[in-house]
């Protein structure tokens, strides 16, 4: 049933869903969108560690996959998508430095550029053949996709997201190039969850439209005033 | 296994904290828990065979060297003295109304979580593993400055969280480089530090580069390093004081660790010789940016935040020019800048709660007749500040000297480039203390500022700190200097 050149097929199409989901992710304007399709590229991410496993069948990229599942499609997405009600913001229309059209153009160059610089870097690793040095391209463009989204947008929570598809990418990298220990992924899984858990909480704090948030900050700025007690 | 005494320590705290119900509880778990660090620490060296391995889950991802342990012990000493400090400090916050009475539990908690994860990232062999403790450094400080709740802290916070970890996943892909090196070179492939260093000569260069370029990235980030440093002044100078202190003497440490790590195994190649000229040039670029920020600076901690970037600088022109003579006085400088800053951050931040009325953070400093309301405050700056540009008997003076010699022998032009910087930035910290504290109310009319009763444990660790300098800049003991030689040995530098 595992045809090697079946999988691989698949394992193509499957990168390019990724490079699909982050030129959304680079161009969307709506907030509620962008979280589902985190959600969408984190699926893609499993079933491609799920194809690599049938590839070269080792149990970790197995745990990888079930493990990116969980938290990345389901955990963090719902937790995300539980903030932004909070907040109620439904759309982040604030672009810095770049417009969408002019990051997709430069993220189409990045993606040259990380091609050829990592065409010389590998070079002579058995890394450097096949489909894996594809993968490795793309795991390092996501990356780099991410952090614009992080430069170019103003809202605290977009920029969650920009982050965590960086972290996407270097997952992608890691898997393509080589195999980490798996308790490695999984404690930068740990980790990643309680970077979002802090990020989105204080982004409440700054992107919050609620009442009594701004009433909480409002204090701090009059305690000059209230604090002439003896 | 005398990790895990580490980790009991630290949960016993949590315990206390998690249980306590009075600031007074909690804030003597976490002083207590420093202490047992630094007893512990002390035992290690002096009655344990160093390095010692400890074996956990399976392969050594632990252990701890005279390097770890050096770490470990400057971090375990401004931690005594911050929690010690904070005692005083927190309660007026609370008092003031800045802090809510339901953060004092997080606050401690975070404090308490954030030197356990520090002690362990120092004495982690796994570079992956140690990566990660360095992000959960940057997750819980972040907190401790987030932790007040006013937005400019939170911005603040954000910040920080968002340039240290995007940084980080640099980092990451360089140790998947480096990992994948070893993969194609030994055949097993590993990121422990040990087996990386022992077969590091037979790494192929280019990659090395590479690797290092990548991962250096992050630890720049995290030390405050040119063009990553923006985080810094805004996160330092808006924590609590206390916080700014650990921020600034202990967690910069963390990124200047990494980098020593990693660089360690490059020098072992080729391929220092090109990253050795970059390391300087981003030390050059940093103390320069720090030296003219210095100059229209009219926050005092943000003066001070920017003269930890200098220091940093400093630091990383030393381990560029990696001859063992200068990688000893990094070390040197490493350990003196944290408890001199630290200092300096003490007493900023008694004249941060007598002036704080009219100062908001980004504010001006409206400083007045501060010998006469804050006399300990003030001569804790004047000798901080004397210490902190290098005066001689004072230890910074030795490192910074040793390290301008060591960069004389590379070349002249950038010994005096260096020397105006520093000159630079030392005038600048000059100009502003002599403005700040000369200025006073005129005699007759009524000064309006009320003297802030500064209580006694904000009071102890200054005192004990500007002692500590003092005495390190005077005496050189035997055991200091060749517990330094080793940690240079350890590196194979």
């Amino acid at each position: 049933m595992t045809d090697p050149a079946l999988i691989e097929g698949i394992i193509r199409i499957l990168l390019v869903c990724v490079i699909i989901t982050a030129a959304y992710i680079i161009s969307t304007r709506n907030l509620l969108s962008l979280v589902s399709v985190y959600s969408l590229q984190s699926v893609t991410l499993a079933c491609l560690a799920l194809a690599l496993y049938f590839l070269e069948s080792s149990p970790v990229l197995l745990a990888i996959a079930v493990v990116t599942f969980l938290s990345k499609a389901l955990i963090i997405p719902y937790f995300i998508a539980t903030i932004q009600e909070k907040v109620r913001i439904k759309r982040d229309i604030e672009f810095h430095f770049l417009s969408p059209t002019s990051s997709l153009i430069l993220s189409m160059a990045l993606m040259l550029i990380v091609y050829m610089a990592l065409g010389r870097i590998l070079e002579g690793t058995p890394v450097r053949e096949n489909l894996f040095f594809f993968g490795a391209v793309l795991g390092i463009s996501l990356m780099l996709m991410g952090m614009m989204v992080m430069l170019s947008r103003k809202r605290a929570i977009t920029k969650v997201l920009g982050f965590l598809s960086m972290e996407n990418g270097v997952l992608l990298f890691g898997m393509f190039v080589t195999e980490l220990p798996f308790i490695i992924e999984f404690l930068i899984i740990i980790d990643l969850i309680i970077l979002v858990l802090l990020t989105t909480i204080l982004t409440v704090g700054i992107d919050s439209t609620l009442e009594d948030y701004q009433k909480r900050l409002h204090r701090f700025h009059l305690w000059q005033g209230s604090e002439e007690r003896p | 296994m005398i990790l895990l005494a580490y980790i009991l320590i630290a949960l016993l705290a949590l315990a206390v904290i998690g249980f306590g119900t009075t600031h007074r509880w909690m804030n003597g778990a976490c002083v207590a828990h420093a202490f047992l660090y630094i007893v512990l620490t002390l035992y290690i060296l002096f009655f344990q065979q160093i390095p010692v391995a400890s074996f956990l889950i399976g392969s050594q991802y632990f252990f701890m060297d005279y390097f770890g342990l050096y770490e470990v012990l400057i971090a375990a000493v401004i931690f005594t003295c911050a929690a010690v400090y904070a005692g005083g400090y927190v309660e007026s916050l609370l008092v003031s109304g800045e802090l809510e009475k339901g953060s004092l539990k997080l606050f401690y908690a975070s404090w308490a979580m954030l030197l356990l994860v520090l002690a362990l990232a120092f004495f982690c062999d796994n570079l992956a593993l140690f990566w990660i403790c360095a992000e959960l450094t940057t997750i819980l400080s972040a907190m401790l400055v987030a932790i007040l709740s006013a937005r400019e802290n939170i911005d603040a916070a954000i910040k920080y969280i968002f340039i240290a970890s995007a940084s980080m996943l640099f980092s990451f892909v360089g140790l998947i480089f480096l990992f994948e090196t070893s993969r194609t070179i030994l055949g097993t492939g590993t990121l422990n530090w040990t087996v990386l260093m022992q077969h590091a000569a037979s790494f192929p260069p280019e990659m090395l580069v590479a690797a290092f370029s990548l991962v250096f990235i992050g630890f720049a980030a995290k030390s405050g390093i040119f063009p990553f440093h923006t985080w810094l002044p805004e996160a330092h100078a808006k924590a609590p004081s206390a916080v700014s202190a650990l921020l600034s003497a202990v967690l910069l440490n963390v990124g200047i660790y990494g980098i020593l790590r990693v660089y360690a195994i490059a020098h072992q190649t080729p391929a220092a010789a090109a990253i050795a000229p970059l390391l300087g040039l981003f030390g050059f670029f940093t103390v320069a940016i720090a030296a003219f920020s210095m100059l229209p600076q009219k926050n005092l901690k943000k003066l001070i935040a920017f003269s930890s970037i200098e220091n940093m600088g400093i630091i990383l022109i030393g381990i560029a020019v990696s001859t063992p003579l200068a990688i000893f006085w990094v070390l040197f400088q490493i350990m003196a800048h944290s408890l001199t800053k630290a200092s300096l951050f003490f007493s900023a931040g008694i004249l941060h709660r007598q002036y704080r009325s009219r100062l908001s953070t980004d504010a001006v400093d409206d400083i007045r007749d501060v010998f006469r309301l804050q006399p300990l405050a003030a001569w804790g700056i004047i000798i901080g500040g004397l210490a902190i540009t290098g005066m001689p008997l004072f230890p910074i003076f030795f490192s910074k000297l040793f390290i301008l010699l060591s960069v004389g022998t590379v070349s002249l032009p950038a010994l005096f480039i260096l020397l105006s910087l520093l000159f630079i930035a030392a005038a600048a910290l000059g100009y502003f203390v002599i403005t700040a504290f000369s200025r006073t109310t005129e005699p007759g009319t009524l000064s309006d500022i009320e003297p802030y009763q500064t209580p006694l444990t904000m009071k102890i660790p200054l005192i004990f700190l500007i002692g500590c300098i003092i005495f390190l800049g005077i005496v050189f003991t035997h055991g200091e200097l060749s517990f330094l030689d080793r940690i240079v040995q350890e590196l194979r530098f």
